[in-house]
């Protein structure tokens, strides 16, 4: 008997972690999104799969390099982080890439070197962002990719996403096809 | 039944009492109630994964008509079932096998769902990688609090996807070092088994597991230098060896006896990789540098295996021993020395071919002394591997490649018709 409660008050432990590892990403994403500051990041989307999570699509950002002096100053795949600001027409841009962790007043991103190019005068790097990914249901996925290849076609259309950042820590809320959010675009291309 | 109706033409034709008749039932009869049926237990675990991976499949549709919190509410209801089932089958079913398995394997998945869902409700960023070894590392608990094997080897599979999903397809690679700490974790659970019931299925499974794993993870320590690497594997196929060749597994079946096959197969496959030249051409050309501490990671892994299989090979060393050895022990030792002969000078390669001959013909006396057709064919079936490999070396003549495939032919007929022979003299 004595046993069993032992196992059974262990067990009520691991559950509470169980639940509390979920619970705590709700949290923590939760925090950003209140909290946060919010930019758009102009980007052009594909979609892959995922087996566990589903149908994403995968989000390449027009504002992903940053040029640099020296190749040897930079290792792939090394933590960095991207302050960013706002430009004239209220997307955000890359300010500066550091590798010192900033305070907590300036807007960035923590990320990591994706690519390193060192080509005569072409000397940049590839940030790879944490938010590179947006589920989307099953259905939808697809057809967004084929809206948003229409879009490029259209050079008035512009595709970004709306990501809130906090201490380094980002968020990435939803993504938009001329402001309207992805899934009520899809949509309306279904309903027609 | 059958066996009842046996015993009772046992008694009347007088062979055994009455007495011993109802102790041979009385003994079967409790054999047949302790043991579980193994087929329910196998279709509990069937259903509970099945029911598992339909629930991840359904929430990976992503429900957009869903408002974000109803489907963090939803993402919880398989976790909190399973953790209640899994609740009360330690209170009340806790020596019902099915029970354990089934649930178990139930809240594995639903730990799994509830996870992923998060992720995607939230577009949490992070790779395949960091999802696999949160819900590993939530999942370890319960095969020590309910002793439920099947969680047990689900696990080594994902810390096994996860160091494949680092250290081979991710780019750039990255050493999965957590992978040898998840491994770590696991071996108590695999140890107590053994030590609590040796004979059960899931041990089986253990022993073709862990080595598969480790065979498969071995590889994502590799930075710089694959060549140190072919030492580290031959090592560890020395370890698996000497463990295959223990009193444990030498009781065991050929097709339970997972170290003795994977380290047959893997030894013979890296030797006859090794035969060729393109190895040892490298090998001279190649300049090693040794500045970061990530430059060392394979004379890391290389040394202490090497030093693991000798300490192995030095506790099992005898006259008998010696007497028994296919030279497949060795290999490690051998290969170390010629590599570092092949470092300066080209001659380790006719070396390897000369090892791989020794261990096939010491294979062929071996199975021709057991009076063993499979061990003489295995043999038989080396030299052949050796011989078909050189047949891509171009340096050799027509003529005399084409003499070598017929000797062996010749010798595969011959040995297996004077080995049938004997065999038949022997019955006589």
């Amino acid at each position: 008997m004595k046993n069993k409660t032992l196992l059974i008050s262990l067990f009520i432990v691991v559950a509470f972690m169980q639940l509390f590892v979920p619970a705590k990403m709700i949290l923590t994403q939760e925090s950003i999104l209140k909290t946060g500051t919010a930019f758009k990041f102009k980007t052009t989307p594909i979609d892959p799969s995922d087996p566990f999570r589903g149908k994403y699509i995968d989000l390449n950002f027009e504002e992903n390099k940053f040029k640099i002096q020296n190749k040897k100053d930079w290792v792939l795949n090394e933590d960095i982080y991207v302050l960013i600001e706002n430009n004239n027409q209220g997307f955000a841009v890359i300010k500066d890439v550091v590798k010192e962790k900033p305070s907590s007043e300036i807007n960035f991103i923590k990320a990591k070197v994706q690519y390193i190019q060192s080509y005569k005068t072409i000397k940049n790097i590839t940030i790879e962002y944490p938010f590179q990914r947006f589920y989307m249901e099953e259905s939808k996925a697809k057809e967004a990719e084929n809206l948003h290849r229409e879009a490029l076609k259209n050079e008035y259309t512009t595709t970004y996403a709306l990501v809130y950042l906090k201490n380094g820590e980002a968020v990435l809320k939803n993504v938009f096809i001329n402001n309207t959010p992805i899934q009520d675009a899809v949509m309306h291309h279904q309903n027609n | 039944m059958s066996l009842i109706k046996d015993l009772n033409e046992l008694v009347e034709a007088n062979i055994i009492s009455e007495d011993i008749a109802g102790k041979i039932q009385a003994y079967y009869t409790k054999k047949e109630n302790s043991s579980p049926n193994k087929l329910f237990i196998a279709f509990g675990i069937l259903g509970a994964l099945l029911i598992g991976l339909g629930i991840i499949l359904i929430i990976a549709h992503n429900w957009d008509s869903l408002s974000k919190i109803t489907k963090s509410v939803i993402s919880f209801v398989p976790l909190v079932v399973g953790q209640l089932i899994c609740a009360f089958v330690i209170l009340k079913k806790n020596t019902n096998k099915t029970w354990i398995e089934a649930s178990s394997v139930f809240l594995f998945f639903a730990v799994g769902a509830s996870i992923s869902l998060i992720s995607q409700i939230y577009n949490i960023p992070g790779n395949i990688a960091s999802y696999t070894i949160t819900w590993m590392l939530l999942c370890l608990p319960i095969v020590y609090l309910m002793k439920a094997n099947t969680i047990a080897l689900l696990y080594i599979i994902g810390s096994t996807f996860y160091a494949c999903e680092l250290g081979y397809w991710n780019y750039p690679n990255i050493t999965p070092y957590n992978y040898w700490f998840l491994l770590l974790l696991i071996l108590p659970s695999y140890y107590f088994l053994y030590k609590k019931n040796p004979k059960s299925n899931f041990l089986i499974f253990y022993n073709w597991l862990i080595p598969i794993s480790l065979v498969i993870s071995l590889g994502t320590v590799t930075n710089n230098y694959s060549e140190i690497m072919f030492a580290a594997y031959l090592s560890l196929f020395g370890i698996f060896y000497l463990i295959g060749n223990s009193i444990y597994f030498k009781e065991q079946n050929l097709r339970n006896n997972s170290f003795l096959v994977i380290s047959s197969i893997g030894s013979i496959g890296m030797l006859l990789s090794l035969s060729f030249s393109w190895y040892w051409d490298n090998l001279l050309k190649i300049e090693f540098q040794f500045n970061h501490l990530k430059d060392f990671t394979e004379i890391i892994a290389t040394t202490i295996l090497s030093i693991g299989a000798l300490i192995l090979l030095l506790k099992n060393f005898n006259k008998q021993f010696i007497k028994n050895s296919i030279l497949l022990e060795f290999v490690f030792i051998l290969f170390i020395l010629s590599f570092f002969y092949g470092l300066k000078y080209s001659f380790s390669v006719i070396f390897i071919n000369l090892i791989i001959f020794a261990i096939g013909i010491l294979t062929i006396k071996k199975g021709e002394q057991k009076n063993h057709f499979g061990i003489l064919n295995f043999g038989l079936l080396i030299i052949t591997a050796l011989v078909i490999c050189r047949f891509f070396d171009t340096d050799l003549s027509f003529v005399i490649r084409g003499l070598l495939f017929v000797c062996v032919g010749i010798g595969f007929f011959i040995t297996n018709y004077w080995m049938l022979k004997k065999r038949k003299a022997n019955e006589k």
